[in-house]
């Protein structure tokens, strides 16, 4: 579940030199999809008599549907010089292996999104960081809500509350002491101080 | 399939820390989620009760819930479910599923478990491709290849030349991605085009997280606004929202089903050989849900026979040749003025006409206007949630006056003081002429609704207008509403009017592969596959062909079918081929399902031919509005598995 951009009409002209096949995934669209600016690159394309065809179908990050649907466009792809993907990267990364011979290009960038992991978009974020460090916190995630991704505590460069990264930002280690202060929790302060592990889990599992 | 499973528990010996000045415990696990739906029964919250219980530790309580970081569903079942006593409140979940538990409880919440590590997003399928949404994708030079994710490095600019045989120098098991790349390039021919690009600069601040959070916000207020889900499909509705009502040419020959109702077919009040005219009645009503049949035209009756039937495969048909001069039956006469007729007077006629839902349920309006419980609401549903169909649109921009008529005659008929037109944002026309058509009229007014898939749903539109939940099982009369559609009202004032009984209405010819899409009035009996040649026939092939919506419309393999009361669309799409494939929980259905039901488990429970677990889902409460059908990553075709599974259920009692 990932937030899709289209790329800049100079980046996309670039890319659509000669032929173009489009394919637009819909899958992930009730989180967000470009669509007014995907049909409008159609139709220009079309208007250039450029296009020699066009999918909109979802979840092409799933092959075994996506080379079902494919299938009957094989002629149009044939015909085309390159195929254009809108869909997160996942998705081109797909297209891109089924189609191993032709060029593959994304017309998306893809941007991230907070609970991406989970099935809805949420205000929470979790950075998988494989150590989770919650229960220390209050329930305040300090590799998220921190812009430091500190966990032994706040980096002291605060102003009135806000970060000094980003100022649209709570400090979230101030977030954080209230939330034990409020719990009546803040002696968890005084646990030792944490050392981050950044090896991913296979890399640990070896 | 890879397994992208979020979260293990943490160490015996942490736990064992963290517990040790804890007592009275709480324990939650989330379902798990990206895993192949194998067990309702995850084992992680189990070992953590065992291994509290092996500390000689309380465990006051302990659930299991699926997908915890669906914030509002999570709010709802908490609410009765940490009991008293409980002081701490240890979370199994990943750290989305333990942040939003500790929002929403004042008691210390604590993670028993880590999140699992690993590099990139998966997508919505559990293959290895993975994303790591850098904002700047490279694919494009890199033949597909994801130099962030599959480089250990992420090195946008090359390998680093560490590289051994083929294989990664930081991971063994793992293949150069710059290799691969530097492959596939060749291959394609695109080596001089590659290694021309100039340098790469990854730029980390493209990803702005304030951008980001206030988009998430916006969405998730879109995606609840009203009520709880749906689904927001490609509209498509400029095939035909501008083109104004054309009457279908008179047909030479009519195939009217003598069900096209909730409830009991009519018996045939008519003969082969008869003469009927326009306006008859050639069906009678066969009980309290049923519903009387006239004929469109006027002619001869040529048999009385099975015919094909759209949603029901055959039925017992009147077929009547028309002789073309359309002469009206004597019963056609205007009922006299509203004012002077009484509310039984009302639904007497109504109940006379055959009016019925033309939403396409078909439910006996007559019946509708006699509400068990006292009704202060009527909605009229012009929302026309489903993609593509104009049909109601077009209603009430060219007959707004019949539909103000219509819905004050049912206010009257059922004593309410509210009339709500409601609808939908994406008709700016229609709801800026409804709203000077009401404009002087008592209690009446219209909601414009924000364009969201099933908002014409009775229950939901019930809540998005007056914010009251129909009790399950209930109907709408249970919170004083009634809820009609726009055609129903507007042929129940053609029935006052004009005396004119139900015998055609609007539908919407459309889709990709219809050559002359258009809005039709069109007389109830009309060979569907007529009315597709007129509108230019089908163009393309591999087509569908549905009678309805793209959403709950019914596939017609067959178009020698007739058009009925409910028929508000015939379109024509591109068929899709795709096969279902097994769960992997992610959770979509969930998230969408209007009802607040978990679709998931009745694809699993119908599989099982678990019927008791299904009733246990709450299987009854599903309105079919097949929006976790389309949301669904596997493609499982959930709205027949509920299907079956509500019969079962209905088997049970």
């Amino acid at each position: 579940m990932l937030i899709t951009e289209l790329k800049s009409k100079e980046i996309i002209a670039s890319l659509a030199e000669g032929k173009v096949f489009m394919i637009n995934c819909h899958g992930c669209k009730e989180v967000r999809f470009p669509e007014k600016e995907a049909l409008e690159l159609q139709k220009e394309l079309q208007a250039e008599g450029k296009l020699t065809g066009v999918i909109t179908t979802d979840y092409i990050c799933n092959p075994d549907n996506m080379k079902l649907r494919l299938e009957k466009y094989q002629e149009q792809i044939a015909e085309a010089d390159v195929v254009l993907v809108l869909s997160c990267g996942v998705g081109v990364q797909t297209i891109a292996e089924y189609l191993e011979d032709k060029k593959v290009c994304a017309a998306c960038d893809t941007y991230p999104v907070p609970g991406f992991q989970g099935v809805t978009p949420l205000e929470y974020k979790c950075d998988q960081c494989g150590e989770c460090y919650l229960n220390l916190t209050g329930g305040i995630c300090p590799i998220t809500a921190c812009s430091k991704s500190l966990v032994n505590g706040q980096c002291g460069g605060s102003k009135n509350g806000m970060c000094e990264v980003d100022g649209d930002m709570e400090c979230g280690w101030e977030r954080i002491y209230r939330r034990l202060a409020q719990l009546g929790r803040l002696d968890v302060l005084k646990c030792p101080t944490q050392v981050r592990n950044f090896a991913t889990d296979d890399e640990v599992a070896k | 399939m890879e397994n992208y499973t979020k979260y293990k528990l943490k160490s015996n010996e942490e736990l064992a820390s963290l517990l040790a000045d804890k007592d009275n415990l709480f324990l939650v696990a989330c379902n798990k989620c990206f895993k192949e739906f194998e067990t309702v029964d995850e084992p992680d919250c189990d070992e953590l009760a065992k291994l509290a219980a092996e500390q000689g530790k309380t465990v006051v309580g302990s659930a299991k819930v699926d997908f915890l970081c669906n914030k509002i569903q999570t709010e709802r079942k908490l609410q009765d479910m940490i009991p008293e006593g409980a002081e701490h409140v240890l979370v199994v979940s990943c750290g989305l599923g333990i942040q939003t538990m500790a929002d929403l409880t004042d008691k210390p919440v604590y993670a028993a478990s880590n999140s699992l590590n690993y590099r990139g997003h998966h997508g919505m399928a559990l293959t290895a491709k993975s994303c790591d949404a850098c904002a700047q994708c490279y694919l494009n030079i890199t033949g597909g290849i994801c130099p962030i994710v599959d480089c250990s490095k992420s090195l946008v600019n090359g390998q680093c030349g560490g590289a051994k045989d083929g294989k990664c120098e930081v991971d063994g098991s793992k293949d150069c991605a710059w290799e691969k790349i530097y492959r596939r390039l060749e291959k394609q021919g695109r080596l001089e085009e590659f290694l021309n690009q100039p340098v790469q600069v990854r730029d980390y601040s493209k990803t702005n997280v304030k951008v980001i959070s206030d988009y998430v916000k916006s969405i998730r207020e879109n995606r609840l606004d009203g009520y709880y889900g749906g689904v927001h499909p490609s509209e498509r509705k400029e095939y035909t929202e501008h083109l104004s009502l054309v009457r279908f040419p008179e047909p030479e020959e009519v195939v009217i089903p003598l069900s096209m109702h909730a409830g009991a077919p009519a018996n045939p009040v008519v003969q082969v050989g008869d003469t009927v005219k326009v306006g008859q009645k050639i069906g009678e009503s066969a009980g309290f849900i049923s519903s009387n049949i006239h004929s469109s035209v006027s002619g001869t009756v040529t048999a009385i026979e099975e015919h094909a039937h759209a949603t029901r495969g055959t039925c017992l048909s009147v077929v009547i040749k028309s002789d073309g001069k359309n002469t009206l039956d004597e019963s056609v006469q205007p009922k006299g003025d509203l004012d002077s007729l009484t509310p039984d007077e009302i639904v007497e006629i109504v109940k006379e006409a055959g009016i019925v839902g033309m939403g396409g349920a078909g439910f006996p309006t007559s019946v509708k206007l006699k509400p068990p419980k006292p009704i202060d609401t009527i909605l009229l549903n012009g929302c026309e949630c489903e993609p593509l169909l104009t049909a109601d649109h077009r209603v009430l921009l060219e007959f707004a006056d019949d539909v103000v008529y219509g819905l004050k005659a049912v206010m009257k008929t059922v004593n309410a003081e509210r009339g709500v037109i409601v609808i939908e944002d994406n008709k700016p026309d229609a709801i800026e002429l409804m709203q000077a058509k009401v404009a002087d009229c008592e209690g009446m007014e219209v909601v414009v609704a924000k364009t969201k898939y099933p908002q014409g749903a009775e229950k939901m539109l019930i809540k998005r207008v007056t914010g009251r939940k129909v009790p399950s099982g209930g109907l709408p009369a249970d919170v004083g509403c009634v809820v009609s559609n726009i055609s129903t009202v507007k042929a129940i004032s053609d029935a006052i009017q004009k005396g004119m009984p139900l015998i055609e209405r609007v539908v919407t010819v459309t889709g990709e592969h219809i050559k002359n899409p258009g809005n039709y009035i069109v007389k109830i009996g009309t060979n569907t596959k007529d009315l597709i040649d007129h509108c230019g026939g089908l163009v393309g092939d591999d087509i569908t062909v549905k009678a309805g919506g793209p959403m709950m419309g019914f596939v017609l393999n067959d178009t020698n079918v007739p058009i009925m009361k409910g028929s508000n669309g015939i379109i024509a799409v591109d068929t899709d081929h795709s096969v279902e494939q097994p769960c992997i929980k992610c959770g979509r259905c969930a998230d969408v399902c209007p009802m607040e039901l978990s679709p998931l488990y009745f694809a699993k429970y119908a599989d099982e031919e678990n019927w008791q677990g299904m009733k246990e889902q709450n299987v009854m409460d599903c309105v079919e509005c097949r929006c976790c059908e389309y949301i669904c990553s596997s493609k499982i075709p959930l709205v027949s598995k509920i299907k079956a599974g509500k019969n079962a259920v209905r088997g049970m009692k």
